[in-house]
Protein backbone atom coordinates (compact mmCIF):
# COMPACT_ATOMS: atom_id res chain seq x y z
CA UNK A 1 0.00 0.00 0.00
CA UNK A 2 1.29 3.47 -0.77
CA UNK A 3 0.33 6.96 -1.78
CA UNK A 4 -3.20 8.09 -1.22
CA UNK A 5 -4.41 4.73 0.10
CA UNK A 6 -1.85 4.95 2.86
CA UNK A 7 -3.00 8.48 3.71
CA UNK A 8 -6.62 7.35 3.76
CA UNK A 9 -5.82 4.45 6.05
CA UNK A 10 -3.95 6.79 8.37
CA UNK A 11 -6.90 9.18 8.52
CA UNK A 12 -9.37 6.38 9.22
CA UNK A 13 -7.14 4.95 11.96
CA UNK A 14 -6.68 8.39 13.48
CA UNK A 15 -10.42 9.07 13.46
CA UNK A 16 -11.18 5.71 15.07
CA UNK A 17 -8.80 6.62 17.86
CA UNK A 18 -10.38 10.04 18.34
CA UNK A 19 -13.81 8.42 18.52
CA UNK A 20 -12.56 5.97 21.15
CA UNK A 21 -12.76 2.97 18.82
CA UNK A 22 -10.31 0.15 18.07
CA UNK A 23 -7.41 1.65 16.10
CA UNK A 24 -3.92 0.86 14.85
CA UNK A 25 -2.80 4.48 14.66
CA UNK A 26 -0.49 4.30 17.70
CA UNK A 27 2.09 2.40 15.65
CA UNK A 28 2.26 5.26 13.15
CA UNK A 29 2.92 8.01 15.68
CA UNK A 30 6.40 8.85 16.90
CA UNK A 31 7.03 8.88 20.62
CA UNK A 32 9.21 11.56 22.18
CA UNK A 33 11.57 11.10 25.15
CA UNK A 34 8.87 12.48 27.44
CA UNK A 35 5.60 11.54 25.74
CA UNK A 36 4.40 8.23 24.35
CA UNK A 37 2.55 8.04 21.05
CA UNK A 38 -0.59 7.32 23.03
CA UNK A 39 -0.16 10.37 25.26
CA UNK A 40 0.25 12.52 22.19
CA UNK A 41 -2.84 11.06 20.51
CA UNK A 42 -4.86 11.52 23.66
CA UNK A 43 -4.45 15.27 23.30
CA UNK A 44 -6.62 14.98 20.18
CA UNK A 45 -9.09 12.49 21.68
CA UNK A 46 -9.59 14.74 24.71
CA UNK A 47 -9.90 17.87 22.59
CA UNK A 48 -12.52 16.18 20.40
CA UNK A 49 -14.84 15.55 23.32
CA UNK A 50 -14.22 18.94 24.89
CA UNK A 51 -14.98 20.72 21.65
CA UNK A 52 -18.27 18.89 21.12
CA UNK A 53 -19.24 19.43 24.75
CA UNK A 54 -18.54 23.11 24.40
CA UNK A 55 -20.80 23.25 21.35
CA UNK A 56 -23.60 21.40 23.14
CA UNK A 57 -23.25 23.56 26.27
CA UNK A 58 -23.52 26.74 24.20
CA UNK A 59 -26.70 25.47 22.54
CA UNK A 60 -28.43 24.13 25.69
CA UNK A 61 -27.60 26.53 28.52
CA UNK A 62 -31.01 26.24 30.17
CA UNK A 63 -31.12 22.47 29.95
CA UNK A 64 -27.68 22.56 31.60
CA UNK A 65 -29.02 24.79 34.40
CA UNK A 66 -32.02 22.52 34.89
CA UNK A 67 -29.94 19.35 35.11
CA UNK A 68 -26.84 20.63 36.88
CA UNK A 69 -23.28 19.89 35.76
CA UNK A 70 -23.19 16.17 36.48
CA UNK A 71 -26.47 15.14 34.86
CA UNK A 72 -25.87 17.45 31.93
CA UNK A 73 -22.49 15.86 31.41
CA UNK A 74 -24.21 12.45 31.25
CA UNK A 75 -26.48 13.82 28.55
CA UNK A 76 -23.51 15.18 26.60
CA UNK A 77 -21.57 11.92 26.89
CA UNK A 78 -24.58 10.00 25.63
CA UNK A 79 -25.11 12.45 22.80
CA UNK A 80 -21.49 12.32 21.67
CA UNK A 81 -21.49 8.52 21.81
CA UNK A 82 -24.65 8.33 19.70
CA UNK A 83 -23.95 11.12 17.28
CA UNK A 84 -20.46 11.17 15.80
CA UNK A 85 -20.55 14.47 13.91
CA UNK A 86 -21.62 14.18 10.30
CA UNK A 87 -22.05 17.89 9.79
CA UNK A 88 -19.58 20.50 8.62
CA UNK A 89 -20.54 23.46 10.78
CA UNK A 90 -20.37 22.96 14.55
CA UNK A 91 -23.38 25.28 14.85
CA UNK A 92 -25.56 22.34 13.79
CA UNK A 93 -23.90 19.55 15.75
CA UNK A 94 -26.45 19.36 18.56
CA UNK A 95 -29.63 19.44 16.45
CA UNK A 96 -30.61 15.90 17.45
CA UNK A 97 -30.78 16.69 21.16
CA UNK A 98 -34.58 16.62 21.37
CA UNK A 99 -34.63 13.26 19.58
CA UNK A 100 -32.05 11.82 21.98
CA UNK A 101 -33.89 13.04 25.07
CA UNK A 102 -37.21 11.72 23.77
CA UNK A 103 -35.93 8.25 23.04
CA UNK A 104 -33.09 7.41 25.42
CA UNK A 105 -33.56 6.14 28.93
CA UNK A 106 -33.40 7.56 31.57
CA UNK A 107 -33.89 10.96 29.90
CA UNK A 108 -37.18 9.99 28.24
CA UNK A 109 -38.72 9.40 31.67
CA UNK A 110 -38.53 13.19 32.21
CA UNK A 111 -40.39 14.74 29.26
CA UNK A 112 -39.49 18.24 30.44
CA UNK A 113 -35.90 17.62 29.25
CA UNK A 114 -36.90 17.11 25.63
CA UNK A 115 -39.26 20.08 25.90
CA UNK A 116 -36.52 22.38 27.20
CA UNK A 117 -34.26 21.17 24.40
CA UNK A 118 -37.02 21.90 21.88
CA UNK A 119 -37.40 25.43 23.22
CA UNK A 120 -33.67 26.12 23.06
CA UNK A 121 -33.15 24.64 19.60
CA UNK A 122 -36.19 26.54 18.31
CA UNK A 123 -34.70 29.82 19.56
CA UNK A 124 -31.42 28.90 17.85
CA UNK A 125 -33.23 28.10 14.58
CA UNK A 126 -35.12 31.37 14.79
CA UNK A 127 -31.99 33.38 15.61
CA UNK A 128 -30.16 32.75 12.33
CA UNK A 129 -33.00 31.74 10.01
CA UNK A 130 -33.48 33.35 6.57
CA UNK A 131 -34.15 37.07 6.21
CA UNK A 132 -37.36 37.47 4.22
CA UNK A 133 -39.64 40.38 3.40
CA UNK A 134 -42.43 41.12 5.86
CA UNK A 135 -46.07 41.36 4.74
CA UNK A 136 -47.79 44.64 5.66
CA UNK A 137 -51.50 44.97 6.51
CA UNK A 138 -52.27 47.08 3.42
CA UNK A 139 -51.42 44.08 1.23
CA UNK A 140 -54.44 42.45 2.79
CA UNK A 141 -56.60 45.47 2.06
CA UNK A 142 -55.62 45.25 -1.61
CA UNK A 143 -57.06 41.75 -1.86
CA UNK A 144 -60.40 41.18 -3.63
CA UNK A 145 -63.12 39.48 -1.49
CA UNK A 146 -63.37 36.49 -3.83
CA UNK A 147 -59.62 35.82 -3.40
CA UNK A 148 -60.12 34.61 0.18
CA UNK A 149 -60.89 30.99 -0.61
CA UNK A 150 -57.65 30.48 -2.54
CA UNK A 151 -55.44 32.59 -0.26
CA UNK A 152 -52.25 30.84 0.88
CA UNK A 153 -49.61 32.24 3.20
CA UNK A 154 -45.83 32.16 3.16
CA UNK A 155 -44.21 32.45 6.57
CA UNK A 156 -40.92 33.63 7.93
CA UNK A 157 -38.73 30.56 8.20
CA UNK A 158 -38.37 31.28 11.91
CA UNK A 159 -42.04 30.42 12.60
CA UNK A 160 -42.19 27.17 14.55
CA UNK A 161 -44.97 25.47 16.51
CA UNK A 162 -43.75 23.82 19.70
CA UNK A 163 -45.99 21.12 21.19
CA UNK A 164 -45.38 21.21 24.96
CA UNK A 165 -47.23 19.02 27.45
CA UNK A 166 -45.71 20.71 30.52
CA UNK A 167 -45.17 24.24 31.77
CA UNK A 168 -41.73 24.04 30.21
CA UNK A 169 -41.80 27.60 28.87
CA UNK A 170 -42.26 28.91 32.42
CA UNK A 171 -39.40 26.70 33.59
CA UNK A 172 -37.25 27.91 30.70
CA UNK A 173 -38.12 31.55 31.38
CA UNK A 174 -37.29 31.34 35.09
CA UNK A 175 -34.00 29.52 34.53
CA UNK A 176 -32.87 31.85 31.77
CA UNK A 177 -33.38 34.76 34.19
CA UNK A 178 -31.46 32.87 36.89
CA UNK A 179 -34.66 32.49 38.96
CA UNK A 180 -36.01 29.42 40.73
CA UNK A 181 -38.18 27.52 38.26
CA UNK A 182 -41.84 26.78 39.12
CA UNK A 183 -42.91 23.26 40.03
CA UNK A 184 -43.23 21.14 36.95
CA UNK A 185 -46.84 20.49 35.95
CA UNK A 186 -48.74 19.23 32.95
CA UNK A 187 -50.29 22.15 31.05
CA UNK A 188 -54.02 22.51 31.47
CA UNK A 189 -55.05 24.26 28.30
CA UNK A 190 -52.39 25.40 25.87
CA UNK A 191 -50.32 22.56 24.50
CA UNK A 192 -48.87 24.44 21.58
CA UNK A 193 -46.70 27.52 21.42
CA UNK A 194 -45.56 29.55 18.47
CA UNK A 195 -42.04 30.95 18.34
CA UNK A 196 -40.81 33.28 15.61
CA UNK A 197 -38.47 36.17 14.86
CA UNK A 198 -39.74 39.66 14.11
CA UNK A 199 -38.19 42.09 11.65
CA UNK A 200 -36.08 43.65 14.44
CA UNK A 201 -34.38 40.22 14.72
CA UNK A 202 -35.79 39.58 18.21
CA UNK A 203 -37.49 36.22 18.74
CA UNK A 204 -40.95 36.10 20.36
CA UNK A 205 -43.18 33.34 21.63
CA UNK A 206 -46.75 32.91 22.84
CA UNK A 207 -49.25 30.13 23.50
CA UNK A 208 -51.78 29.06 20.85
CA UNK A 209 -55.32 27.96 21.64
CA UNK A 210 -56.69 24.88 19.88
CA UNK A 211 -58.38 26.79 17.06
CA UNK A 212 -55.45 29.05 16.25
CA UNK A 213 -53.08 26.08 16.41
CA UNK A 214 -55.24 24.23 13.88
CA UNK A 215 -55.37 27.28 11.59
CA UNK A 216 -51.66 28.09 11.89
CA UNK A 217 -50.59 24.47 11.37
CA UNK A 218 -52.61 24.27 8.15
CA UNK A 219 -51.38 27.65 6.97
CA UNK A 220 -47.77 26.60 7.61
CA UNK A 221 -48.39 23.47 5.52
CA UNK A 222 -49.40 25.76 2.66
CA UNK A 223 -53.12 24.99 2.81
CA UNK A 224 -55.61 27.52 1.41
CA UNK A 225 -58.03 29.53 3.52
CA UNK A 226 -60.88 27.35 2.24
CA UNK A 227 -59.26 24.45 4.09
CA UNK A 228 -58.58 26.63 7.15
CA UNK A 229 -62.26 27.79 7.28
CA UNK A 230 -63.29 24.16 7.15
CA UNK A 231 -61.02 23.21 10.06
CA UNK A 232 -62.22 26.16 12.16
CA UNK A 233 -65.79 24.86 11.96
CA UNK A 234 -64.71 22.32 14.59
CA UNK A 235 -64.24 25.25 16.98
CA UNK A 236 -66.67 27.98 15.85
CA UNK A 237 -70.07 28.40 14.23
CA UNK A 238 -70.43 29.14 10.54
CA UNK A 239 -71.10 32.83 11.31
CA UNK A 240 -68.08 33.19 13.61
CA UNK A 241 -65.58 31.35 11.45
CA UNK A 242 -64.79 33.99 8.78
CA UNK A 243 -64.28 36.70 11.41
CA UNK A 244 -62.00 34.41 13.39
CA UNK A 245 -59.94 33.50 10.35
CA UNK A 246 -59.52 37.17 9.42
CA UNK A 247 -58.50 38.08 12.95
CA UNK A 248 -55.85 35.34 12.99
CA UNK A 249 -54.52 36.54 9.69
CA UNK A 250 -54.38 40.13 10.93
CA UNK A 251 -52.53 39.18 14.07
CA UNK A 252 -50.02 37.05 12.16
CA UNK A 253 -49.38 40.03 9.89
CA UNK A 254 -49.11 42.44 12.82
CA UNK A 255 -46.73 40.08 14.55
CA UNK A 256 -44.58 39.96 11.39
CA UNK A 257 -44.90 36.21 10.93
CA UNK A 258 -45.75 36.39 7.23
CA UNK A 259 -43.43 36.79 4.26
CA UNK A 260 -45.97 36.60 1.44
CA UNK A 261 -49.64 36.26 0.36
CA UNK A 262 -50.59 34.36 -2.74
CA UNK A 263 -54.04 34.01 -4.24
CA UNK B 1 -1.49 39.03 -6.30
CA UNK B 2 1.54 40.91 -5.05
CA UNK B 3 1.55 41.30 -1.32
CA UNK B 4 -0.79 44.05 -0.15
CA UNK B 5 -0.14 45.26 3.40
CA UNK B 6 -3.37 45.75 5.34
CA UNK B 7 -1.75 46.80 8.59
CA UNK B 8 -2.83 45.37 11.94
CA UNK B 9 -6.09 43.54 12.48
CA UNK B 10 -8.04 41.51 14.99
CA UNK B 11 -10.23 38.43 14.83
CA UNK B 12 -13.85 39.57 14.98
CA UNK B 13 -15.63 37.87 17.89
CA UNK B 14 -19.28 38.05 18.96
CA UNK B 15 -18.27 39.39 22.39
CA UNK B 16 -17.02 42.52 20.64
CA UNK B 17 -19.79 43.19 18.10
CA UNK B 18 -21.48 45.84 20.16
CA UNK B 19 -18.28 47.66 20.99
CA UNK B 20 -17.15 47.66 17.37
CA UNK B 21 -20.52 48.82 16.02
CA UNK B 22 -20.95 51.55 18.63
CA UNK B 23 -17.40 52.88 18.91
CA UNK B 24 -15.87 52.05 15.54
CA UNK B 25 -12.46 51.59 17.16
CA UNK B 26 -9.32 52.16 15.15
CA UNK B 27 -8.29 48.77 13.76
CA UNK B 28 -6.98 48.42 10.22
CA UNK B 29 -9.04 45.31 9.42
CA UNK B 30 -10.90 42.32 10.82
CA UNK B 31 -10.60 38.62 10.16
CA UNK B 32 -13.87 36.70 10.40
CA UNK B 33 -14.37 32.98 10.98
CA UNK B 34 -16.26 32.06 7.80
CA UNK B 35 -18.36 29.30 9.39
CA UNK B 36 -19.89 31.72 11.91
CA UNK B 37 -21.65 33.40 8.99
CA UNK B 38 -22.52 30.31 6.96
CA UNK B 39 -26.05 30.44 8.33
CA UNK B 40 -29.24 31.50 6.52
CA UNK B 41 -29.69 34.98 8.07
CA UNK B 42 -30.50 36.89 11.23
CA UNK B 43 -28.18 38.73 13.57
CA UNK B 44 -24.86 37.12 12.62
CA UNK B 45 -25.16 38.34 9.04
CA UNK B 46 -26.75 41.66 9.99
CA UNK B 47 -23.83 42.42 12.33
CA UNK B 48 -21.36 41.25 9.73
CA UNK B 49 -22.78 43.61 7.11
CA UNK B 50 -22.70 46.53 9.55
CA UNK B 51 -19.09 45.96 10.49
CA UNK B 52 -18.01 45.20 6.93
CA UNK B 53 -19.30 48.63 5.91
CA UNK B 54 -16.64 50.21 8.15
CA UNK B 55 -13.67 47.83 7.94
CA UNK B 56 -11.71 45.79 5.40
CA UNK B 57 -12.09 42.08 6.06
CA UNK B 58 -10.42 38.78 5.35
CA UNK B 59 -12.15 35.41 5.73
CA UNK B 60 -10.68 32.52 7.69
CA UNK B 61 -12.27 29.06 7.60
CA UNK B 62 -11.86 25.93 9.72
CA UNK B 63 -13.89 23.35 7.78
CA UNK B 64 -12.48 23.04 4.27
CA UNK B 65 -10.62 19.87 5.29
CA UNK B 66 -8.32 20.36 2.34
CA UNK B 67 -6.14 17.41 3.35
CA UNK B 68 -8.95 14.87 3.73
CA UNK B 69 -9.06 11.82 1.47
CA UNK B 70 -12.84 12.21 1.26
CA UNK B 71 -14.06 14.09 -1.83
CA UNK B 72 -14.05 17.88 -1.49
CA UNK B 73 -17.17 19.07 0.30
CA UNK B 74 -18.94 20.80 -2.59
CA UNK B 75 -21.82 22.04 -0.41
CA UNK B 76 -19.35 23.74 1.87
CA UNK B 77 -17.47 25.32 -1.02
CA UNK B 78 -20.69 26.68 -2.49
CA UNK B 79 -21.67 28.27 0.81
CA UNK B 80 -18.17 29.67 1.14
CA UNK B 81 -18.42 31.18 -2.32
CA UNK B 82 -21.75 32.76 -1.41
CA UNK B 83 -20.21 34.33 1.68
CA UNK B 84 -17.24 35.57 -0.35
CA UNK B 85 -19.66 37.35 -2.67
CA UNK B 86 -21.34 38.99 0.29
CA UNK B 87 -18.22 40.00 2.22
CA UNK B 88 -15.83 40.74 -0.67
CA UNK B 89 -12.85 39.88 1.50
CA UNK B 90 -9.29 40.79 0.61
CA UNK B 91 -8.50 37.11 0.80
CA UNK B 92 -9.74 33.75 2.05
CA UNK B 93 -7.80 31.27 4.16
CA UNK B 94 -8.10 27.83 5.73
CA UNK B 95 -5.70 25.36 7.32
CA UNK B 96 -3.17 22.87 6.02
CA UNK B 97 -4.93 19.98 7.72
CA UNK B 98 -7.72 17.46 7.49
CA UNK B 99 -10.81 17.51 9.69
CA UNK B 100 -13.01 14.64 8.49
CA UNK B 101 -12.85 11.22 6.92
CA UNK B 102 -15.69 8.86 5.90
CA UNK B 103 -17.97 11.88 6.47
CA UNK B 104 -17.25 11.88 10.21
CA UNK B 105 -16.00 15.23 11.39
CA UNK B 106 -13.53 15.77 14.23
CA UNK B 107 -14.08 19.55 14.09
CA UNK B 108 -10.36 19.73 14.74
CA UNK B 109 -7.35 20.73 12.65
CA UNK B 110 -5.59 17.39 12.31
CA UNK B 111 -2.01 17.15 11.06
CA UNK B 112 -0.90 15.43 7.85
CA UNK B 113 2.11 13.21 7.22
CA UNK B 114 4.84 15.08 5.38
CA UNK B 115 5.49 12.98 2.29
CA UNK B 116 5.38 13.16 -1.47
CA UNK B 117 1.96 11.52 -1.90
CA UNK B 118 0.39 13.96 0.54
CA UNK B 119 2.02 16.91 -1.21
CA UNK B 120 0.53 15.77 -4.52
CA UNK B 121 -2.88 15.31 -2.93
CA UNK B 122 -2.81 18.73 -1.30
CA UNK B 123 -1.49 20.58 -4.34
CA UNK B 124 -4.23 19.01 -6.42
CA UNK B 125 -7.02 19.79 -3.95
CA UNK B 126 -5.89 23.37 -3.36
CA UNK B 127 -5.86 23.90 -7.14
CA UNK B 128 -9.40 22.54 -7.39
CA UNK B 129 -10.60 24.89 -4.65
CA UNK B 130 -8.84 27.86 -6.22
CA UNK B 131 -10.41 27.06 -9.60
CA UNK B 132 -13.84 26.80 -8.04
CA UNK B 133 -13.53 30.01 -6.03
CA UNK B 134 -11.83 31.80 -8.91
CA UNK B 135 -9.10 33.16 -6.63
CA UNK B 136 -5.97 31.98 -4.85
CA UNK B 137 -6.39 30.95 -1.23
CA UNK B 138 -4.12 31.18 1.81
CA UNK B 139 -3.31 28.12 3.86
CA UNK B 140 -2.23 28.25 7.47
CA UNK B 141 0.35 26.13 9.28
CA UNK B 142 -0.93 24.25 12.35
CA UNK B 143 0.06 23.70 15.90
CA UNK B 144 0.49 19.95 16.15
CA UNK B 145 0.98 17.43 18.92
CA UNK B 146 1.85 14.27 16.96
CA UNK B 147 4.30 13.43 14.20
CA UNK B 148 3.94 10.44 11.90
CA UNK B 149 6.52 7.74 11.25
CA UNK B 150 5.41 8.04 7.62
CA UNK B 151 6.79 11.60 7.28
CA UNK B 152 9.80 12.01 5.00
CA UNK B 153 10.62 15.68 5.46
CA UNK B 154 10.31 18.53 7.93
CA UNK B 155 7.10 20.56 8.03
CA UNK B 156 8.67 23.63 6.41
CA UNK B 157 9.76 21.65 3.36
CA UNK B 158 6.27 20.16 3.08
CA UNK B 159 4.57 23.56 3.36
CA UNK B 160 6.96 25.24 0.91
CA UNK B 161 6.49 22.53 -1.71
CA UNK B 162 2.68 22.66 -1.53
CA UNK B 163 2.73 26.43 -1.88
CA UNK B 164 5.03 26.16 -4.86
CA UNK B 165 3.00 23.50 -6.65
CA UNK B 166 -0.49 24.87 -6.00
CA UNK B 167 0.23 28.58 -6.37
CA UNK B 168 -1.51 29.31 -3.09
CA UNK B 169 -0.34 31.76 -0.42
CA UNK B 170 0.56 31.33 3.21
CA UNK B 171 -1.06 32.50 6.36
CA UNK B 172 1.89 32.01 8.64
CA UNK B 173 0.87 31.55 12.26
CA UNK B 174 3.89 32.64 14.28
CA UNK B 175 2.52 31.14 17.46
CA UNK B 176 1.88 27.81 15.73
CA UNK B 177 5.49 27.71 14.56
CA UNK B 178 6.59 28.35 18.13
CA UNK B 179 4.23 25.70 19.53
CA UNK B 180 5.18 23.04 16.97
CA UNK B 181 8.88 23.86 17.36
CA UNK B 182 8.59 23.13 21.06
CA UNK B 183 6.46 20.00 20.59
CA UNK B 184 8.62 18.56 17.83
CA UNK B 185 12.01 19.83 18.93
CA UNK B 186 13.10 22.07 16.10
CA UNK B 187 14.27 25.68 16.00
CA UNK B 188 11.43 28.00 14.97
CA UNK B 189 13.90 30.22 13.12
CA UNK B 190 14.79 27.28 10.85
CA UNK B 191 11.14 27.08 9.83
CA UNK B 192 10.88 30.79 9.10
CA UNK B 193 14.14 30.79 7.15
CA UNK B 194 12.87 28.04 4.85
CA UNK B 195 9.55 29.61 3.86
CA UNK B 196 9.35 31.33 0.43
CA UNK B 197 8.98 34.98 1.39
CA UNK B 198 6.94 36.07 -1.62
CA UNK B 199 4.12 33.65 -0.73
CA UNK B 200 3.57 34.93 2.83
CA UNK B 201 0.42 37.04 2.84
CA UNK B 202 -0.66 37.18 6.49
CA UNK B 203 0.52 36.48 10.03
CA UNK B 204 -1.41 35.14 12.99
CA UNK B 205 -0.34 35.81 16.56
CA UNK B 206 -1.93 34.11 19.55
CA UNK B 207 -1.40 32.86 23.07
CA UNK B 208 -0.98 29.25 24.15
CA UNK B 209 -0.93 27.02 27.25
CA UNK B 210 1.47 24.49 28.70
CA UNK B 211 0.07 21.02 29.29
CA UNK B 212 2.91 19.11 30.90
CA UNK B 213 5.62 18.92 28.28
CA UNK B 214 3.40 19.89 25.40
CA UNK B 215 2.33 23.36 24.40
CA UNK B 216 -1.30 23.51 23.33
CA UNK B 217 -2.57 26.16 20.94
CA UNK B 218 -5.42 27.41 23.11
CA UNK B 219 -5.79 31.07 22.04
CA UNK B 220 -6.80 31.89 25.60
CA UNK B 221 -3.81 33.97 26.73
CA UNK B 222 -1.88 37.06 25.72
CA UNK B 223 0.87 36.58 23.15
CA UNK B 224 4.00 35.60 25.11
CA UNK B 225 7.44 37.22 24.85
CA UNK B 226 9.19 34.45 22.88
CA UNK B 227 6.41 34.65 20.28
CA UNK B 228 6.83 38.44 20.08
CA UNK B 229 10.55 37.83 19.53
CA UNK B 230 9.78 35.33 16.78
CA UNK B 231 7.38 37.85 15.24
CA UNK B 232 10.21 40.36 15.07
CA UNK B 233 12.42 37.70 13.48
CA UNK B 234 9.72 36.99 10.88
CA UNK B 235 9.33 40.70 10.08
CA UNK B 236 13.08 40.96 9.44
CA UNK B 237 12.87 37.97 7.14
CA UNK B 238 9.64 38.79 5.24
CA UNK B 239 9.17 42.55 5.58
CA UNK B 240 5.71 44.02 6.23
CA UNK B 241 3.03 41.33 6.46
CA UNK B 242 -0.57 41.97 7.50
CA UNK B 243 -0.72 40.92 11.14
CA UNK B 244 -3.57 39.97 13.42
CA UNK B 245 -4.16 38.54 16.90
CA UNK B 246 -6.46 35.55 17.38
CA UNK B 247 -8.25 35.23 20.66
CA UNK B 248 -10.88 32.51 21.04
CA UNK B 249 -11.20 31.84 24.73
CA UNK B 250 -11.03 33.83 27.93
CA UNK B 251 -11.76 36.82 25.68
CA UNK B 252 -10.85 40.18 27.25
CA UNK B 253 -12.66 43.48 26.60
CA UNK B 254 -12.02 44.87 23.14
CA UNK B 255 -9.82 47.70 24.40
CA UNK B 256 -7.44 45.21 26.03
CA UNK B 257 -7.09 43.24 22.83
CA UNK B 258 -6.56 46.46 20.92
CA UNK B 259 -3.79 47.38 23.35
CA UNK B 260 -2.14 44.01 22.69
CA UNK B 261 -2.29 44.71 18.97
CA UNK B 262 -0.41 47.96 19.65
CA UNK B 263 2.54 45.82 20.80
CA UNK B 264 2.64 44.26 17.32
CA UNK B 265 2.51 47.76 15.79
CA UNK B 266 5.36 48.90 18.01
CA UNK B 267 7.53 45.91 17.13
CA UNK B 268 6.88 46.46 13.42
CA UNK B 269 7.63 50.19 13.78
CA UNK B 270 11.03 49.55 15.30
CA UNK B 271 11.87 46.68 12.91
CA UNK B 272 10.73 48.05 9.56
CA UNK B 273 10.84 51.39 7.76
CA UNK B 274 7.87 53.73 7.51
CA UNK B 275 7.84 53.09 3.80
CA UNK B 276 7.56 49.35 4.32
CA UNK B 277 4.69 49.89 6.72
CA UNK B 278 2.62 52.01 4.37
CA UNK B 279 -0.82 50.47 4.14
CA UNK B 280 -1.81 49.52 0.61
CA UNK B 281 -4.15 51.92 -1.19
CA UNK B 282 -7.79 52.15 -0.21
CA UNK B 283 -8.75 51.17 -3.75
CA UNK B 284 -7.42 47.76 -2.92
CA UNK B 285 -9.67 47.31 0.03
CA UNK B 286 -12.76 45.74 -1.47
CA UNK B 287 -12.42 42.44 -3.30
CA UNK B 288 -8.94 43.11 -4.60
CA UNK B 289 -7.36 39.66 -4.53
FE1 LIG C 1 -3.94 30.71 13.53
Amino acid sequence: MGGLDQLRQLQQDFMHYVLGEQSEIVTQIESTPVLSAKDRLDIYATAYKLRLKEAISTDYEVLHLYLGDEQFDNVMEDYIAHYPSRITNLRYYSINMTALLKTRSPFNQHPVLAELATIESSFANSFDSHDRTVVALDELAAMAPEAWATLRLAFQSSVQILPLAFNSFEVWRALSKAQTPPTLEASSESLNWVLWRRADLISHYRPLDGAENAALSLALQGESFAVIFEALLDFYSEEETPMKAVSYLQSWINEEMLSGLSY
Amino acid sequence: MSRPFLGFGLGLRTDHYQHVIEHRPQVDWFEIISENYMVPGGKPLANLDKIRADYPMVMHGVSMSIGSTDPLNQGYLEKLKGLIERVEPLWVSDHLCWTHVDQVNSHDLLPLPYDEATINHLADRISQVQDFLGRPILIENLSSYVSYTQSEMPEWAFVSEIVKRSGCYLLLDINNIFVSAHNHHFKPETYIDAIPSERVMQFHLAGHSYNGDMIIDTHDHDVCDPVWALYEYALRRFGAVSTMIERDDNIPPFTELRAELAIAEAIAAKTLTEQQLEISGRALLRGAA
